[in-house]
């Protein structure tokens, strides 16, 4: 089941990594791969579809984008959905169409950033805690706590507060917010793969500490990290355009798709579409991505037992 | 039990000492001359520089944080440049209309996520337990902020069944004993205004509420599917119990276990929350006060309300904690055996929505 | 639901041509190949057989605990058929008329609720009320060997022995009083010195109350002492039936052999290889010739 990760940016799959890690442990990666539970295959062609024209709307959106997102043109405010614009004008003229594409790319890019940055610490901090003894452990563990002791959104207004608003403070704020659920994660993975029995044959055969965490751990890890991963993105999605729509994060006249729902809610009931498109694009994505997680989480782990009709 | 009551309570504390250093420094971060913002726009030279000895703003490092921790355990949370009043006389007032709006939606969380998570798990695998997981995660997705606006103008600008914003109809007045309007209503005997308070608090609160419905749902649903495949479930069966008997009462119990957690960790999640939906339905709350405090670089005012919510998280987690003991008796019995290390990832209750306090 | 035939000269439970079959991936599997089986009042018969006999599904197929199984044939309580029965009938025979004692009390009680609580279900959801309810468990519990039954009424079932618990799975299996108890595995779960009592109680209960009993086991070691009659079962079929002491000396059936002949006996010589029951079910050479030596 999707959406794993709540816009508030709860993680949800940690304690399933075990579960993913022992059926991971019996077999190579792409066998298991092709094991799959049964799932509605139309349901998941659609969800990837969806998630893969998003991306590419990220990349060339604006190359498709038929006026100017930041042009302003008072004559046009807030007009319909017309042929000429088909997602309606904002209160300054923009065409909403324009600036939903070119958003694509700011939202998503500023998403993945998060992400990449959060998984690279994470999963370091995770590793360094998992092989690095008991005493290093803890005090990383601790840390991790503090970390995940508050909701993501106050703690990424917190450090936005001290970092200045923009888009960039916000990413920054939220990657330091986001790491310590991934270095949970991953040391958790991390620990059960190093008590495997396969590690210890690695290792008495004299192989390097640093070869065995590349080569070895590192990559069983992997599997079930690219699916919190994806996962992830819908949630820190809705995050920062959530943080955005409040002001701290990307700042009028951005085309993120939260600040563009900011500043279209003042006129709500004349410009509705100003609102309701902007918003759609980020569930439909949302959606779309959660689905592929999902699908991904399932393919990993045959051992979900999901569809046992009673 | 005393010995995993005291470990989490020792965690705890870790946490919130740690919460108290990370705010610290952000002190020590933030853009603005704490000591100006303390003296007022108008101040003087000298009156700065006398603020500044008098905060122990020109202390080292380390003594100013011990005077800092030192303050936070008086409960002195520094002034508002904006509000120029203290911070915890600031969020005093406002939190209780978060609390309000937070345990609205909690209710209705409850009330709908259960049933449906219980239902879905029932009829796993059928097109019913489907279409349950299908809803729930199209309320997960939505942006709880857009999700506000689009009810607002439905039901309300357009339909006239739901006010727009506020808590109060425009006029409507209330004597101030809680802070929560729907309560001081209640006990000043005022029906009518009790009836406009909820009626204000509805939107607001389902809001807030959607977006956490899939959460609960599908930790009930899970766990509700680990305990149905019990063989307890079959011996209830076989002494001839009905079917609403066995998955309620036989059932619904060992499910609860997990699910508690879950719904403890709501509180604080939904406190968050109140950042992206408070300000949208014109209500006063800790959110939109930590919104206003950020947008006005209001430095304590920003910590004072990340504390705060720490504490309330905190603390949500210790409770939920005990309804553990409470709910599931073979905890009673050993060191707390397979009981969460700290307030954030559950790992012991079962392989389902464990979560951190939410990276 | 009872018929006026109340001549104890017909069975109580009389099972006919059941076929029990599960869904499976590539369709519908058939376990149980047309089994017949009688259980006479006050009777206690043994079904025996190895895993996947299909013994076990032959059982809970008289409460029809499986939701997936498909069943056919006919299942006669005094006379009823218990595959008809609408559901709500069905669950008024569960536990009233026929109680199954199951195998792993363990995962058979309910972790969070008072072992007091789970016993006096089955009387409670008939009208009973808590307080005469309570009263009959306590005494059943005490009855069963439980001491200080009335204290440890409201413990839960990890504060008890392996032993102590599959005593309070019985009491509940009891409790609303069944013609018919049907006992799965009911030792299997237990060491040696418990089976044995645990076997004991059964058998006294049984005798108390008139109640009859169809034990399912796989340890031929445990029914001597304890049926009257024996069905042997093999994938999915009865092979051989007949009074316990006639199996014992005159087995018929390759297969019933084979089985009496791998139960070690004291007094075995320890190095003597442990007989094998090969796919043709007949034992293996070692085996035969033990017999003989008999």
């Amino acid at each position: 089941m999707s959406g794993q990760n709540g816009q508030n940016g709860q993680n949800m799959a940690y304690s399933e990594a075990p579960a993913g890690v022992a059926a991971r442990l019996s077999g190579g990666r792409w066998t298991r791969a092709a094991r799959r539970a049964p799932r509605s295959p139309v349901l998941e062609r659609v969800a990837i579809a969806v998630a893969a024209l998003m991306v590419v709307i990220a990349v060339v959106g604006p190359l498709l984008a038929p006026h100017d997102p930041y042009a302003v043109d008072l004559g046009s405010a807030l007009r319909a959905p017309s042929a000429e614009h088909w997602f309606g004008t904002d209160a300054n003229g923009r065409d909403i169409l324009s600036r939903v594409l070119y958003g694509a790319r700011v939202t998503l890019l500023a998403t993945v950033v998060v992400i990449i940055a959060a998984t690279l610490i994470g999963t370091l901090v995770g590793t360094v805690a998992a092989l690095g003894g008991r005493v290093v452990d803890e005090v990383l563990m601790r840390i991790c706590d503090i970390g995940l002791s508050l909701p993501a959104i106050i703690l990424a207004l917190g450090l936005a507060a001290a970092l200045g608003q923009g888009l960039d403070s916000a990413v920054i704020a939220l990657a330091a917010t986001w790491w310590p659920g991934y270095a949970r994660l991953v040391r958790t993975l991390v620990r059960e793969v190093r008590d495997a029995e396969y590690v210890d044959a690695a290792r008495m055969i004299g192989v390097t500490r640093a070869r065995l965490v590349f080569r070895h751990i590192l990559p069983n890890a992997l599997d079930t990290l690219y699916v919190q991963t994806t996962l992830d993105v819908a949630a820190v999605m809705l995050v920062i355009s959530g943080l955005s729509f409040v002001g701290v994060g990307a700042q009028v006249p951005s085309a993120e798709w939260g600040a563009m729902i900011a500043a279209a809610a003042n006129n709500l009931t004349n410009g509705w579409w100003a609102v309701v498109f902007p918003g759609l694009a980020i569930m439909i994505t949302a959606i779309a991505f959660n689905l592929v997680g999902d699908w991904l989480r399932v393919r990993n782990d045959p051992t979900i037992r999901e569809g046992k009709a009673r | 039990m005393a010995r995993f009551l005291l470990r989490r309570l020792v965690t705890s504390v870790v946490v919130l000492a740690g919460l108290a250093v990370v705010t610290f420094l952000m002190t020590q971060v933030l853009p603005g001359d704490p000591a100006r913002a303390a003296a007022g726009r108008n101040a003087t030279v000298e009156q700065v520089a006398a603020v500044r000895v008098r905060l122990g703003l020109d202390r080292p490092l380390w003594d100013q944080f011990l005077g800092y921790i030192g303050r936070l355990l008086h409960g002195d949370l520094g002034t508002s440049v904006f509000t120029q009043r203290p911070v915890t006389d600031d969020i005093a007032a406002v939190l209780p209309s978060s609390v309000e709006l937070v345990l609205a939606a909690m209710s209705i969380n409850i009330v709908v996520a259960v049933p449906l998570g219980v239902y879905a798990a029932y009829r796993r695998g059928r097109a019913a337990d489907l279409a349950a997981r299908v809803v729930a995660m199209l309320g997960a997705a939505v942006p709880v902020f857009w999700l506000g606006l689009m009810l607002q103008l439905v039901l309300s600008a357009r339909l006239r069944l739901l006010p727009l914003t506020g808590q109060l109809a425009f006029g409507r007045e209330v004597s101030e004993i809680t802070g929560m309007t729907t309560v001081d209503a209640l006990l000043g005997g005022d029906l009518p205004a009790f009836g406009d308070a909820v009626a204000h608090l509805v939107l607001p609160a389902v809001t807030l509420a959607a977006s956490f419905i899939a959460v609960v749902a599908r930790t009930v649903r899970s766990s509700m599917i680990g305990a149905l495949d019990s063989g307890y479930i079959t011996l209830a069966r076989a002494t001839g119990a009905s079917e609403f008997r066995v998955v309620v009462r036989h059932g619904l119990r060992n499910a609860l276990v997990p699910a508690s957690t879950i719904l403890g960790m709501q509180l604080g999640w939904m406190l968050g929350s109140t950042v992206l939906v408070e300000s949208i339905f014109g209500r006063t709350g800790v959110g939109a006060y930590a919104v206003n405090a950020v947008l006005q670089n209001d430095l304590y005012a920003v910590i004072g309300t990340v504390l705060v919510i720490g504490v309330v998280f905190v603390v949500a987690n210790i409770a939920v904690d005990l309804v553990q003991l409470w709910l599931n008796p073979r905890l009673r019995q050993t060191g707390g055996g397979s009981a969460p290390a700290g307030p954030g990832p559950v790992a012991g209750a079962e392989p389902v929505a464990t979560v951190g306090g939410t990276p | 639901m009872k018929h006026a035939k109340a001549a104890l000269d017909t069975p109580l439970l009389a099972i006919r041509d059941l076929r029990v079959s599960f869904p499976a991936p590539d369709g519908p599997v058939e376990v149980v190949h047309g089994v017949d089986l009688d259980v006479a009042r006050r009777e206690k018969v043994a079904l025996v057989g190895e895993s996947g006999s299909g013994k076990s599904v032959t059982a809970r197929s008289v409460l029809r605990l499986d939701a997936d199984a498909r069943l056919s044939g006919r299942i006669e309580l005094d006379g009823t058929d218990l595959l008809t029965l609408p559901p709500r009938r069905m669950r008024q025979v569960r536990g009233a008329r026929v109680g199954l004692v199951f195998q792993d009390p363990l995962a058979a009680l309910n972790p969070v609720m008072t072992i007091g609580w789970q016993i006096i279900q089955p009387l409670v959801i008939r009208g009973v009320s808590k307080r005469v309810a309570r009263r009959r468990g306590v005494d059943l519990l005490s009855r069963l060997g439980v001491r200080d039954a009335e204290r440890r009424f409201d413990d839960y079932p990890h504060e008890f022995s392996g032993g102590m618990r599959q005593r309070v799975v019985i009491a509940i299996a009891v409790i609303a009083e069944p013609e018919l108890l049907i006992a799965d595995e009911p030792t299997t779960a237990l060491d040696v010195r418990v089976q044995a009592q645990v076997l004991a109680l059964l058998r006294e209960l049984a005798d108390e109350r008139g109640m009859s009993v169809l034990l399912i086991t796989h340890d031929l070691g445990i029914v001597a002492g304890f049926a009257d009659r024996v069905v042997v079962m093999r994938h999915g079929e009865a092979v051989e039936t007949g009074p316990v002491d006639d199996i014992y000396a005159r087995p018929r059936h390759p297969y019933t052999r084979a089985l009496l002949a791998a139960v070690p006996r004291i007094g075995d010589d320890p190095a003597r290889p442990l007989a094998v029951v090969d796919a043709s079910g007949a034992p293996a050479d070692g085996a035969r010739r033990r017999e003989d030596g008999r």
